[in-house]
């Protein structure tokens, strides 16, 4: 589907209309030579001149135009996102045209998925994200360029670790087992890598949030759709640049001991044993390095008529605030299109590659930082120091004598063919495939404190996933009778996903001079060393649209996509996922003649559908299998040797499916003065038939949990979007958009006839000392998921012992989902300044201050290092979970200021640059928060350790990547020759 | 028009094919695709025995299930009158209290150690269910069938014999199919399940094959099961487990500690074990890790390679000194200075353990805030540098000293304490000790100590002598309804399976 045309179409018809309205008589014909700009004084290239329905022009790349017509004649000139002009002809035009908020609203095209349609015709809940607004700074994971951008959408960057993404999520998670993650749509090919794509390559983001818009993606789109719409050759030619360097570095370290305190704290408290190892350390410090990174993008393109291309190439070095961290990235996309037939065929190629290396950290560094004494030295005669004691070994040696390089490589191809079958009917068709692929390379060498036992250990591994889809729509458009329109979809897609691996492993090297490329070196080799594996999975659907609307005032759309996933079980291998939505343009009516002057346009939306969650399946999971299992070998005594053992290996359940979230969702558009564009959405989305590997009772059950559909979950909020012309003169303009978003989560059932839950524990605390097993939260009926459970604190009683409320048990203590959410951007431009603030905040939510909690009791200090706010706090007691941890972690941050500038384009005409803008962005500048910890933003995924602030990771199911965040400056410039 | 035909055909193509939705399996198989031959069915044998070294659960937040450590060796353990696990000076080990309650039998039913004993036992048993169901569907001859459901069955009497021990009244369940849930049968019937079981198969079983299922391993159980009759039942039986110990054949290894190398599978005197192997990926065997200092390892290694350890689980105050001084099987704990191989001189304890000197003391001056040295630690198997976290050496589980020792109880029970002797004087010879002209209870109860220190008897042996409801320790006397002899049905499993009913005196 080509937007841009469908876009074109649009305003074509809309200048018609107007030159329609406006007609005017002939006279003697003149030759008009002209030249369009913006309001930046920029030459506006494609902007329609409409002389009739058969005659009309478009500026060039210049802006420049030439029409032949007779004098006096009535020129329109429109162009989308700005205020459609009426001249009459004159031999020399020199035309401004200026923007039009409300205009550029309501004639955008969104995507629908499988189709387009002007955001005035839309029945769901959509918002969308153009190029101009996303984040600024530096970007090594495509989805944080939504941050606080979208109502409704989270995007949490837990880590400040270069080569980690952030978590999305839109409007509360829906799934306990299955990502939450919406299902990203990249060019209408859906299901793939967000970061296939890169930050330069997109025109815009359309958020489908609602069932009634999600539903035609069926038993993906419960998270919600996000549809990326990559950039488009320009009619003519172009070359842009974009690049920066950033400079960046730890924002916000804990406040542990110095040396000198560590000092002092000894002496005040005659503490005998206290061994001072004469050095004075930062650990968080020897840990920390100031990253400077650099990004490059370059673009060109090149359109006629009858077809064009665009191709771009990018480089990422982003370095790490943490010693060894980095990502670098190299990528490109080339996309390009012909027409054929007389215009009748359409065909479209586009390929998106790109390559990642990184290195990974060490996460055991940071815990080892807040624990050992800064007395001691990091080297000693040119060796790192190791003092002994449990983990206490030195952090820089651990983040140095290691090798870990990963690297990644990302691939999307696509052919699309649209073909005119008769008037209004298209057909279209595309074939993409998507593979992704992880190498794994790490070395402990033989001299490395961690290394010592294995003596050496090397590991290499290769991951392969690939996504090959076909997918065939057929589309209708009709209208009857001037105020009868219809369009009518019907299509079907075929999708196989494939993954395979393999990975090695050794220990036992003589030389550490191989590291992991010569894995046959080391001697001391084991079961389970070696393993590969493949699975695969298909997903077909069938599924149509149909749109109704009458005199443009009453819009219908209803939706219905039939599923079948391999991954079901055999009793529900097919599920339909329908919906219904309707819209009410009210200000259309006659009736709302009378206040067009403040209320210019008002929609009401109402819309209900249900789609599904089949991520938490996984494969194979609802068979019987037999196969080998880690830790499964046995003794074959009378040949003296271990041999690997069969059996089966889960409870099958021939009932799995899909979840489903059945969504209701109402909407109000409106627009205030025909200045400020506001959206209300209120939504109820109720979960059933929830995933989770429910604990069954063993016996009669081999295994004694096992994956099935039982419980239920609701999420209910409302949604503000405000966008707003604030202020605008000649020289100055003030436009904000701000976001607020309200959701609360219930659990709504854990049980049924076979599967009974009282309460599932989670958060785990293990790896805490003294806190193995332990839980910090529960999933139970009335409760969000991540509700705090444990003991209420009360007091310190005389000798700083903890006093907790009814001996210590357990009761509710919050929960870590945010009540608000909020986002708020402002851009100004003065001449050729611009500037834009961009903030973000999550308000109400809980965090368990675990980091804190593990390093201060009674004792710890002198051997091991304590914050300065445990010298205060008067506790004198053992680690103990309660309240005393969780903490209100609402926070506002200031997520970046650019101040940008763009040279005067007189002057730049001159030595053949079309554009040229300068800016520099302070990232992570400050945020405003109650929260006592490093930083307030901690990942909510999973149920593992949500809202867990802690640097210890020790066991495989909490698997904690605590990195602290960076605070960055960069300069950066834009050129288009 | 030649366009619309070409995409017509494609529509039609694409709208017909590719609606097949079984799935494609590349690095499994379905359970009706193997175990079609006589080599196969052995490796789904294997799994059964596979199943006795337990399995980890992260799922649950780390409540391992593993007959060496954590934590059913732990539960078994700790709860009897030879080990303890005190929590150490910072709060280390406190882990809910859960070790605390074991101690001092104050145990409610959703402490997980207790709950890791009954995953282990039932995941045992839905293995060998599984097996069974497996080598039945086989092609394989209904004779070389029996011959495999008897060893298969002869492993899960041994899961149902401890599940007797621990909980006594649970349910018996003997099919992977029926999914029907379970309710609790009485002591008595698990206890007639068990005999019955064994006293089904013991024939068909073979006679010889190290860690397998042998004759005299399920005589050895059954002797175990008449043994302790009396505690299941009410009623005793000493005369049964003495014919069936006559059936036993075995011998003593003149060492002693032979039984505990790392390679012990050496062993003459092993009847039945656990077989453990780090390279063949075996897990749950690393108790040295949860006992010894984190230091432990410079008194080991002067390069520092072995594993970290935790500074857990440790004798109980009085275990060392009841030993005789020369008693060579003294040395299954580790007390006194540990010495730095790099500097000869005494490993310093840094962190929390106040930079003071490792030397393990007997007593432990305060169950809950101990030092870090405090207790004598557990080292009866073999401890080797450069050893890795999962250990060697096979976990003993019977061996012939215990058939000598139960002859030698049953005599002395049944009045005979001249017969008894004989049997008493090999075990003593062999420790490097005398054996006194008369043997009483309690000299059987004191030798049974020392002869099985460490070796998860202690408990049932406790119950046996009715120690267990006494006081010791930090421990006060049991309740006087005895009801701590079993531990209760975790509740954990209640939740799930509504038929379930808790164990007398246990009310949560």
């Amino acid at each position: 589907m080509n937007f841009k045309n469908f876009k074109k179409y649009i305003v074509m018809v809309i200048t018609i209309i107007a030159f329609i309205s406006h007609s005017a008589f002939a006279q003697e014909r003149i030759t008009v030579n002209g030249t369009v700009i913006d309001e930046n004084s920029a030459p506006l290239e494609g902007v329609s001149i409409v002389v009739s329905a058969t005659q009309g022009a478009m500026t060039d790349y210049n802006g420049n135009f030439t029409l032949s017509v007779e004098q006096g004649t009535q020129l329109v000139f429109s162009y989308i996102g700005y205020v459609t002009q009426i001249l009459s002809a004159q031999p020399t035009m020199n035309v401004q045209m200026q923007p039009d908020a409300i205009g550029l609203e309501q004639a955008t095209v969104v995507a629908i998925g499988y189709g387009a349609v002007r955001r005035a015709d839309l029945t769901g809940a959509i918002s969308s994200v153009s190029a101009a607004d996303f984040k600024q700074g530096i970007i090594s994971s495509t989805e944080q360029l939504l941050q606080g951008k979208i109502a409704g959408l989270t995007v949490i960057q837990g880590s400040g670790d270069p080569a980690r993404g952030s978590s999305v999520r839109l409007r509360g998670g829906t799934s306990l087992t299955a990502s939450n993650s919406p299902l990203f749509v990249v060019d209408g090919i859906p299901g793939i890598d967000i970061n296939t794509v890169q930050p330069g390559e997109i025109l815009s983001f359309d958020v489908l949030k609602d069932a009634s818009a999600a539903a035609i993606y069926g038993s993906r789109g419960a998270n919600g759709v996000i549809i990326i719409t990559t950039n488009r050759e320009k009619k003519g030619g172009s070359i842009t640049y974009n690049g920066y360097v950033a400079i960046g570095s730890v924002a916000k370290n804990l406040d542990i001991l110095s040396a000198n305190q560590w000092r002092q704290y000894v002496r005040e408290n005659e503490l005998m044993s206290a061994i001072d190892f004469g050095g004075d350390t930062d650990w968080q410090k020897e840990l920390e390095q100031t990253a400077v990174s650099h990004y490059h993008n370059l673009a060109f393109s090149s359109g006629t008529d009858n077809g064009g291309f665009r191709a771009s190439i990018n480089y990422l070095d982003h370095q790490g605030v943490i010693i060894n961290s980095f990502l670098q990235r190299i990528g490109g996309s080339i996309t390009a299109y012909q027409y054929g037939f007389n215009r009748k065929l359409k065909l479209e190629f586009s390929l998106h590659a790109n390559t990642d290396k990184w290195t990974g950290i060490e996460y055991g560094i940071f815990d080892r930082a807040y624990t050992l004494n800064p007395t001691v030295p990091v080297k000693q005669n040119g060796e790192y120091t190791q003092i002994g004691g449990t983990l206490n070994n030195n952090p820089v040696e651990l983040q140095n004598n290691r090798n870990d390089d990963s690297s990644r490589k990302r691939l999307l191809g696509y052919v699309k063919a649209e073909v005119d079958i008769i008037d209004g009917l298209k057909a279209i068709a595309n074939v993409s495939y998507e593979y992704n692929s992880n190498q794994g390379r790490f070395y402990r060498p033989t001299y490395s404190f961690e290394g010592l036992t294995d003596k050496g250990y090397g590991r290499k591994t290769l991951a392969d996933y690939t996504n090959t889809q076909f997918e065939s729509y057929l589309t209708y458009e009709r209208t009857l009778a001037e105020k009868h329109r219809f369009n009518a979809m019907l299509g079907y897609s075929f999708l196989t996903n494939t993954y395979e691996g393999s990975g090695a492993e050794r220990r036992g090297f003589d030389t550490d001079a191989f590291i992991y490329n010569n894995l046959a070196a080391g001697q001391d080799f084991r079961m389970g060393d070696v393993y590969s594996y493949k699975g695969n999975s298909r997903l077909v659907s069938f599924f149509g649209r149909v749109n109704y609307s009458f005199d443009n005032k009453y819009l219908f759309t209803a939706t219905l996509r039939r599923d079948g996933s391999t991954r079901f079980g055999d009793n529900n291998k097919w599920g339909f996922f329908p919906s219904v939505s309707a819209a009410w343009r009210i200000s259309d009516e006659p009736f709302m003649e009378s206040v067009k002057d403040y209320l210019s346009s008002l929609k009401l939306r109402v819309g209900f559908g249900v789609t599904g969650n089949q991520d938490g399946i996984g494969e194979y999971k609802s068979l019987a299998l037999m196969g080998t299992a880690g830790g499964a070998a046995y003794y074959d005594a009378a040949a003296g040797v271990w041999k690997q053992s069969y059996g089966v290996t889960q409870n099958p359940n021939p009932d799995l499916k899909w979840e489903s979230t059945a969504q209701t969702n109402i909407g109000i558009d409106f627009t205030l003065f025909h200045k400020i564009n506001a959206t209300v959405d209120w939504y109820y989305k109720k979960t059933s038939d929830l995933l989770y590997t429910y604990s069954v009772p063993m016996p009669p059950y081999l295994y004694p949990t096992m994956l099935a559909n039982v419980g239920d979950l609701s999420n209910t909020g409302i949604e503000l979007t405000l966008n707003s012309n604030v202020y605008k003169t000649k020289d100055f303009s003030w436009d904000g958009t701000l976001t607020l978003a309200h959701n609360r989560q219930k659990v709504l059932k854990l049980s049924d006839a076979t599967y009974q839950t009282d309460v599932v524990y989670s958060g785990s605390l293990h790896g805490l000392s003294g806190l193995s097993n332990m839980f910090s939260q529960i999933l139970k009926e009335g409760y969000p998921v991540g509700t705090f459970y444990g003991p209420r604190f009360e007091g310190l009683d005389a000798d700083g012992k903890f006093i907790l409320a009814n001996n210590g048990d357990p009761e509710a203590l919050g929960d870590v989902q945010p009540d608000l959410t909020l986002g708020l951007s402002f851009d100004f431009t003065y001449r050729n300044f611009d500037l834009n603030i961009s903030a973000y905040g999550m308000f109400g939510q809980k965090v368990l201050n675990a980091q804190a909690m593990n390093i201060s009791y009674a004792g710890r200090a002198p051997s091991y290092n304590i914050p300065d706010s445990y010298l205060t706090s008067g506790i004198n007691d053992k680690v103990t979970y309660s309240s005393y941890w969780i903490e209100d972690a609402s926070f506002l941050r200031i997520q970046g200021i650019t101040l940008g500038y763009t040279l005067p384009s007189s002057f730049l005409k001159k030595i053949g640059i079309n554009k040229l803008r300068c800016y520099i962005t302070g990232e992570n500048l400050f945020v405003i928060t109650g929260y006592s910890g490093i930083d307030p933003e901690i990942s909510i995924d999973g149920l593992a350790t949500p809202g867990i602030d802690k640097s210890i990771s020790t066991s495989s199911a909490d698997n904690v990547n605590y990195y602290p965040r960076p605070r960055t400056f960069s300069f950066g410039v834009n050129i288009s020759f | 028009m030649k366009i619309k035909s070409i995409i017509s055909i494609i529509i039609l193509l694409a709208f017909n094919a590719c609606t097949d939705l079984s799935e494609k399996l590349y690095d499994r198989v379905t359970t009706s695709e193997y175990g079609l031959t006589e080599g196969e069915i052995e490796t789904i044998v294997g799994r059964a025995y596979a199943s006795l070294r337990g399995y980890s659960d992260n799922a649950s937040g780390g409540t391992h299930a593993y007959p060496a450590c954590e934590y059913v060796f732990f539960l078994t353990s700790v709860s009897s009158d030879e080990c303890t696990l005190p929590t150490r000076y910072g709060g280390d080990w406190f882990d809910d209290g859960q070790y605390q309650e074991l101690h001092k039998h104050t145990w409610k039913s959703n402490n997980k150690t207790v709950w890791s004993a009954w995953k282990y036992c039932y995941s045992g048993i839905s293995s060998v269910n599984a097996v069974i169901y497996q080598t039945d569907k086989s092609p394989l001859t209904d004779e070389a069938k029996e011959k495999i459901f008897a060893e298969l069955r002869a492993i899960r009497a041994y899961y149902y014999f401890r599940l007797l021990d621990l909980f006594g009244n649970v349910p018996i369940t003997v099919s992977y199919e029926d999914l029907e849930l379970p309710a609790n049968s009485s002591r008595a019937d698990v206890y007639a399940f068990v005999e019955n079981e064994l006293l089904d198969i013991i024939d068909l079983l073979p006679v010889s094959g190290y860690g397998r299922m042998t004759q005299n391993a399920a005589n050895c159980l059954l002797a175990r099961l008449y043994l302790n009759s009396e505690v299941y039942t009410g009623q005793s039986r000493w005369q049964d487990c003495l014919d069936v110990c006559a059936k036993i054949t075995g011998t003593l290894e003149a060492d002693y500690f032979t039984n505990f190398l790392t390679n012990n599978e050496v062993s003459q005197e092993i009847i039945f074990s656990i077989p453990y192997d780090h390279k063949a990926g075996t897990v749950g065997n690393y108790m040295a890790s949860m006992t010894f200092h984190y230091e432990q390892k410079w008194a080991i290694s002067a390069a520092g390679d072995y594993q970290w350890c935790g500074n857990g689980m440790c004798a109980q105050p009085g275990l060392y000194s009841s030993f005789e001084e020369n008693d060579i099987r003294r040395k299954s704990l580790l007390i006194g200075e540990q010495i730095d191989l790099r500097s000869n001189s005494v490993i310093i304890m840094p962190g929390n353990g106040g930079n003071q000197p490792l030397i393990y003391t007997e007593d432990i001056s305060d169950f809950t805030s101990s030092l870090q040295n405090e207790g004598a630690r557990l080292k009866k198997y073999e401890v080797k540098a450069g050893e890795t976290w999962e250990r060697d050496h096979d976990l003993v589980i019977m061996r012939y000293a215990e058939v000598l020792m139960m002859q030698a109880e049953c005599y002395v029970r049944l009045g005979a304490s001249a017969q008894a002797r004989p049997y008493v004087e090999q075990i003593r010879s062999r420790a490097g000790l005398s054996t006194p002209e008369t043997i009483d209870l309690n000299f059987i109860n004191e030798e049974l100590k020392h002869e099985f220190v460490f070796e998860d008897h202690r408990r049932t042996d406790n119950i046996r002598f009715g120690d267990f409801f006494n006081a010791w320790w930090e421990k006060a006397a049991d309740p006087s309804d005895k009801h701590t002899g079993i531990f209760p049905i975790p509740s954990f499993e209640r939740q799930k399976n509504g038929k379930l009913i808790q164990n007398p005196g246990y009310t949560d």
